[in-house]
């Protein structure tokens, strides 16, 4: 029966959040607030995904994460710094989405989301590596939006202008 | 061939029953099998639908020993084995009760520590056929289609548990509640992390799991009793069997018999029963009338077989530890069956 009042509160959750409802939906709603304003991005030196020697953060990747940005109306707040310490500002929620060469076998799964794979390059050793991006925890709506960005004919374009393997 | 429980032939019913029940237990594998794999694609990062994937690995447990205890207790007695192989179902049950609780506990332990440190579940996008489409909807359209198999299968196995007196069964049908409420748990949690709830996962099965360590904690209770050789109760294991008091009945009923008890242990299916009875006016009575006693005894019900009745002088008070408690009943006036009866002190 337990089960039951979980669904009559969900149930009343539902009623209680509107119509506007979209699913999945963000718990700090990260996408929403990106809409018009701004998107915290951490990028961490990794050629030739991400190349964050010069003025503006360069590479695939950045170029990736501009793209979505304007598709929101959105402003980039780059912070660039090294993986370790980008991944504790996104588990913080000081961060939206951090880039950086990451690829599926990352170990940050439990201080990141890690998107879908979008492009497969050869990594050290000769392995096939997929390559994705790393959005804060449970923002669903964020993570869900950004890979649909990523997978988009305009993404792929970019990604196979850049020299790399699209995924799909 | 007939159907046996060792030396036990199955009646017609029970026997069919016996057939269905191995059938019902070979889908349930089947069902599981197809279930795991369903679920292990679509699974992501989902606690829940991690949680359920493991789950689903338990409830291979009861099916499994099922029929592996089915092909032991149809053997007959031997040398080395006198009593039978009856009590595999016993171990069986054994195996199933631990297999809920091990449920039960993993998925209280693993949701509430997620619960705790505030873990939000990331769901994002699956590619189906190149389109992305969220995983959350394909959780919940997998769910709706693995929540139907334990909810027919285990309504089945509760149908015919109490036939063959079979607690493994009923272990496996609350098994069956575990896994199709845990599946409902997972639904909600879903939609709740749909709607930005991201708590809602391990709620969800948090309040599932506590019925599911309730089943697991009583069936447990009942296998080790059961293996200790308590008193025999029901399949369900909360009443004491009725089959104990039609016995005493039926031996108090014979006319040469003055006074008459009887202990009884459940070995599974069937009952294991040591009967003792003191004749009238202290002489023994004729033997094909202490046969035909015994033989009456047995046809009471398919469950009683294996029968063993001692003609005593008096009751053996050290076996029988309920006569003290039927003594100190009538003392304060409770119990009519005891009152009826004269108290073996009154005998020569």
């Amino acid at each position: 029966m337990g089960s039951l009042r979980a669904l009559t509160a969900l149930l009343l959750a539902l009623s209680l959040s509107g119509c506007g409802l979209s699913v999945p939906a963000d718990p700090e709603g990260t996408l929403d607030g990106a809409r018009g304003g701004e998107l915290l991005v951490g990028v961490s030196h990794s050629p030739p995904w991400t190349d964050a020697r010069g003025f503006a953060p360069a590479g695939t990747e950045p170029e990736l994460v501009r793209s979505f940005a304007a598709s929101l109306d959105a402003r980039i707040e780059w912070e660039v710094s090294g993986e370790e310490h980008l991944m504790s500002r996104l588990e913080e929620g000081e961060l939206d989405i951090v880039v950086g060469g990451l690829t599926a076998d990352s170990p940050w799964t439990s201080q990141a989301a890690l998107t879908t794979d979008y492009a497969e390059a050869t990594g050290p050793g000769g392995r096939t590596e997929k390559h994705v991006m790393a959005v804060r925890m449970g923002e669903n709506a964020l993570l869900t939006a950004l890979e649909r960005h990523l997978l988009s004919p305009e993404a792929q374009g970019t990604v196979r202008e850049s020299g790399l393997e699209t995924s799909r | 061939m007939t159907a046996r429980f060792g030396h036990t032939e199955l009646p017609a019913e029970q026997a069919r029953a016996l057939r269905r029940a191995v059938r019902l237990e070979r889908v349930s594998l089947g069902t599981t099998a197809v279930t795991m794999t369903l679920v292990i694609l679509v699974a992501g990062d989902s606690q829940a639908m991690k949680a359920a994937w493991v789950e689903d690995s338990l409830a291979l447990l009861p099916p499994l020993a099922f029929l592996v205890a089915v092909r032991f207790i149809r053997r007959a007695p031997t040398t080395r084995h006198p009593y039978g192989y009856h009590r595999t179902i016993g171990i069986a049950h054994l195996v199933s009760a631990l297999a809920l609780l091990t449920m039960g506990g993993f998925l209280l332990i693993d949701s509430g520590l997620g619960l705790a440190r505030g873990e939000r579940p990331p769901i994002g996008t699956m590619s189906v056929f190149g389109t992305p489409v969220w995983q959350g909807w394909l959780m919940l359209l997998v769910m709706v289609v693995v929540i139907i198999p334990p909810v027919v299968l285990g309504r089945l196995k509760l149908r015919l548990a109490p036939l063959l007196h079979d607690k493994v069964l009923y272990a496996d049908a609350q098994m069956n509640k575990a896994d199709w409420t845990s599946s409902l748990a997972t639904i909600i949690g879903v939609l709740g992390i749909g709607v930005g709830l991201w708590w809602m996962d391990a709620a969800a099965a948090i309040a599932v799991s506590l019925s599911i360590l309730h089943d697991g904690w009583t069936n447990l209770r009942g296998s080790v009793l059961d293996l200790m050789d308590a008193r025999a109760t029901q399949y369900d294991g909360e009443d004491p069997d009725p089959l104990v008091h039609r016995t005493d009945e039926a031996l108090q009923a014979a006319d040469w018999v003055a006074e008459a008890e009887c202990r009884i242990r459940d070995q599974g299916h069937v009952l294991h029963v040591e009967a003792f009875v003191v004749p009238t006016g202290g002489a023994p009575p004729a033997l094909a009338r202490i046969t035909e006693l015994r033989e009456r005894c047995i046809a009471l019900d398919w469950r009683i077989q294996d029968f063993v009745l001692s003609v005593v002088e008096e009751l053996p008070r050290e076996l029988l530890p309920q006569l003290a408690e039927q003594e100190q009943a009538s003392a304060s006036g409770d119990d009519p069956r005891a009152a009826a009866q004269p108290s073996s002190e009154e005998h020569p």
